[in-house]
């Protein structure tokens, strides 16, 4: 059965593109949100294998989203990978800091992006 | 043995280039926004709110001109960001310079 993710992440083009990325590249299934509350909704709903959280978002932000993925016990085991494009070096240390599974940075290289979610969930 | 890096397959080279096409408006107005934060920076009436709009439309571009092939637009974009967010100094001119290779870039792939 192919792997269930779902990308949270306000702009289109970048959920979008992580779409077609893992849909062509590694055959997964993907759900999208456009906001963290319609992610903390999908992810309850769909129980996905993984998450792909954006951390700049108006409103609910990804560290936020986060924190109420693991308050609730029907999202709390859900792996969460940031996808971010603060590279800085205090921006990586706070969302370390989080508990995620791994922040990937944007840009992302469409080709690569589901190996190295593989890589990182241990799923390779 | 070195392998070759993957080769992207022609579907998903033409499905990149479609999402390109659909989201080009969306890449410009960051870009106008941009554009127009330098000129106010330029004649020294450049208000906060503008400021984070462009610090926000910097950031945007940063993340996702790289995806589309454009990396050199990604630093450029990054370098705006980290100017319009204050954690670096740039000359009004520095900063114009770079909007402009932006802009220059993205024509280019139109």
């Amino acid at each position: 059965m192919p792997r269930r993710i779902l990308i949270i992440d306000d702009e289109d083009d970048i959920r979008e593109v992580a779409a077609l990325s893992l849909e062509t590249v590694a055959g997964w299934d993907v759900i999208v949100a456009s906001s963290g509350a319609q992610g903390l909704e999908r992810a309850a709903e769909h129980q996905p294998d993984a998450i792909l959280l954006d951390v700049m978002m108006p409103g609910m932000d990804g560290p936020t989203t986060f924190r109420e993925l693991r308050k609730n016990p029907a999202t709390a085991k859900i792996p969460v990978l940031l996808l971010t494009a603060k590279v800085q070096g205090p921006d990586q240390r706070r969302f370390a800091d989080l508990g995620v599974e791994a922040i990937l940075t944007k840009p992302f290289d469409p080709l690569t992006l589901a190996s190295q979610m593989e890589k990182v969930l241990g799923w390779d | 043995m070195a392998t070759n890096p993957p080769t992207m397959p022609p579907a998903m080279l033409e499905a990149l280039g479609r999402l390109w096409t659909k989201f080009l408006p969306e890449i410009e107005n960051r870009l106008a926004l941009l554009e127009a934060a330098v000129r106010s920076l330029e004649s020294g009436s450049l208000s906060g709110d503008e400021r984070e709009s462009a610090h926000q439309a910097a950031h945007k571009l940063a993340g996702v001109l790289g995806t589309f092939g454009l990396h050199r637009g990604t630093e450029l974009a990054r370098q705006a960001e980290l100017v319009f967010a204050e954690e670096r100094t740039a000359s009004a001119g520095e900063l114009s310079s770079w909007v402009s290779e932006l802009r220059l870039l993205i024509d280019r792939r139109k």
